[in-house]
């Protein structure tokens, strides 16, 4: 396979995939019932993934000896870099993960293979879009993976709480995709090419002041997408409302996703990064800060981790806007570094709360909520779901030697790096909510460990399986990487390397 | 002084994305907010052949433009369906009747 052409086959071989899922899903659910084609669909989804992961490896190999991939078809121009080698690597990897977990969960819903064909169709709009080197071709693969998130927050549809979700984040992540696109043709007006590496050449300090514009517009419509404060408020609803598997794709990847996209753009604008260095740093802190204090007060499981969602975004955008805004590449590093583990233990805090959402309340039949209290005692009949909960809950909440550990103190050392006044107050703050965040982290494995067991767990039904196997994976990668994180250099450093390159330009 | 054409489609651009955004804060029907979403992409659209227009190059920002009209006819579509089966659901198309999630 020739390296330009591997590209192609990445970003396109989920959508083949999606396609022949959905076409076979559809016939065996009209021939042979709906139980046979939901398990089906699963198993193919799985396995288009494992293919895709093929032609990213052959690529990997040369973006490792330091080169890019480029590919070239008129304005259209895809690019493989560190950037995207990673963000690659966490997709493919969270979601054959999240697949092999939904075929049992799943199992029962009607229209199983829609989920499955959609869920393939945003895995590859997350791959073209860590790919795109130009802004318009990112913009293109933004919306796919949008639109598709859109209809999986809603796959529920018989159920009101689902749509209300599926509507309000329509909204705003619609009107936030409205400015992108006003920040994409401001620059396409000035520079007259949409091409990125073109568009970072021309862009020289002093930056005039349209230009700023139109980064504060692409600041406001990724960061609808990034979950940034004040633009947040879709995400809690969203993530809560969404099938288990869908919320830890959202959380653990379409975030992060909308994050890259944002480097993207304002790397390009690198002539004023001390600009987007300073606006990161100060939404960072405010991420943080409300994302846990909102965490601190949910009754409800999968709201509680949406909202230290929101603040685990504030520890990245806090290394990367130490990057933008002093030049110390390890913040980039350890921002990278904490985008996978997010990725991993939120993953696995969704997928493990999933779980017992499952055989506390789907396997009955009844799409209910899983609150705080249902999970009193519950390591009594689910020994290893708790566990693996747990584990994902500590290595959230900063707890050595877990993984989420190890990414916050490369970001807290990249923080003591700039020698700057504000920048370690900012670090000391961000230690502070590590703490803080533990108040509710800890709470709930307490809870789980030392309560009664409550009525819905004494009533509940067995753990399917298949559905232990990507818990005990996830869980297996964050206890190693807590104790060798110099594993993932290989993938945080060039990722980092050229996010340091754009932005010196 | 007359108004050269360039200034004319920026006014447009500024004033559909304005009229796009009010509508989006103060509009309370579901139907509405669709439409007010759209206002808004038209606007963008607008802007990105005005910008082809002042660098030259109106073929590819007519492209684009095309592009970005199928996307969000897409929106437009998916918004709607979330509409019908809100009205269906909850019998209602007001964005106050929207409150289960709030806390």
């Amino acid at each position: 396979m020739e390296a330009t052409t591997g590209v192609i086959w990445l970003i396109v071989t989920p959508f083949a995939t999606a396609f022949i899922v959905y076409l076979i899903g559809r016939i065996l659910a009209r021939r042979s019932g709906a139980k046979l084609a939901n398990r089906i669909s699963a198993w193919l989804a799985a396995l288009g993934l494992l293919i895709s992961a093929y032609p990213l490896y052959l690529e990997d190999q040369i973006v490792l000896s330091n080169k890019v991939v480029l590919f070239k078809q008129g304005g259209i121009i895809f690019y493989l870099d560190g950037i995207s080698v990673l963000l690659a690597v966490v997709v493919l990897l969270l979601g054959l993960l999240v697949v092999i977990f939904s075929a049992r969960y799943m199992s029962s819903e009607v229209g199983a293979e829609k989920y499955y064909a959609l869920l393939l169709a945003m895995i590859g709009g997350i791959l073209g879009l860590g790919c795109s080197a130009d802004l318009f071709t990112l913009w293109v693969w933004f919306e796919v993976m949008a639109i598709t998130s859109y209809m999986l927050v809603a796959f529920y549809r018989n159920q009101p709480a689902s749509l209300e979700a599926g509507f309000k984040y329509l909204v705003q992540s619609a009107a936030g995709s409205v400015f992108v696109l006003i920040g994409i043709f401001i620059v396409f007006a000035w520079n007259g090419t949409l091409d990125m590496m073109r568009i970072r050449y021309f862009l020289q300090p002093p930056l005039p002041p349209i230009l700023l514009v139109a980064g504060g517009c692409f600041l406001i419509g990724f960061g609808v997408k990034a979950a940034l404060v004040p633009l947040h408020t879709w995400l809690p609803d969203a993530h809560s409302q969404a099938p288990s598997g869908i919320s830890a794709m959202l959380s653990g990847i379409v975030i992060e996703a909308g994050l890259i996209a944002l480097l993207r753009v304002t790397s390009i604008m690198g002539a004023a990064s001390e600009l987007w260095g300073n606006l990161m740093l100060g939404v960072g802190a405010l991420n943080m800060l409300l994302g846990n204090l909102m965490a601190l007060r949910q009754t409800q499981v999968k709201r509680l981790l949406a909202y230290s969602s929101i603040g685990h975004m504030g520890y990245m955008m806090f290394g990367l806007g130490v990057i933008y805004r002093f030049g110390i590449l390890n913040g980039a590093g350890g921002a990278f570094f904490h985008l996978f583990n997010h990725a991993m233990m939120k993953g696995l805090a969704f997928l493990a709360a999933g779980v017992l959402l499952y055989v506390l309340y789907i396997a009955k039949g009844d799409h209910g909520t899983l609150t705080l209290d249902d999970l009193n005692g519950a390591s009594k009949r689910y020994p290893l779901t708790v566990f693996t909960l747990s584990v994902a809950l500590l290595g959230l909440g900063g707890l050595p030697p877990l993984a989420g550990f190890m990414s916050k103190w490369q970001i807290f050392v990249a923080g003591f790096q700039t020698q700057d006044t504000v920048a370690m107050l900012l670090v000391v703050f961000a230690a502070l909510n590590s703490v803080l965040s533990l108040g509710y982290y800890a709470p709930l494995v307490n809870r789980m460990y030392r309560l009664q067991p409550s009525v819905a767990v004494e009533n509940g039904a067995a753990v399917p399986k298949t559905m232990v196997v990507p818990l005990v994976v996830l869980t297996l990668l964050i206890v190693v990487l807590g104790f060798y994180p110099s594993l993932l250099n290989w993938l945080t450093e060039p990722a980092a390397g050229i996010l340091f390159l754009f932005i010196r330009g | 002084m007359t108004l050269s054409l360039v200034s004319l489609t920026f006014i447009a651009v500024i004033g559909l994305l304005a009229i796009g955004l009010y509508a989006l804060l103060v509009v309370h029907n579901l139907i509405k907010v669709v439409v007010a979403l759209q206002i808004l992409a038209k606007g963008a659209i607008l802007g990105f052949i005005l910008a082809g227009r002042i660098n030259g190059q109106i073929g590819l920002a007519e492209s684009l433009a095309l592009t970005v009209i199928i996307v969000d006819t897409i929106v437009a579509v998916i918004g709607l369906s979330l509409a019908v089966q809100i009205r269906h659901h909850m019998g209602t198309l007001d964005v106050s009747a929207l409150t289960r999630l709030r806390r």
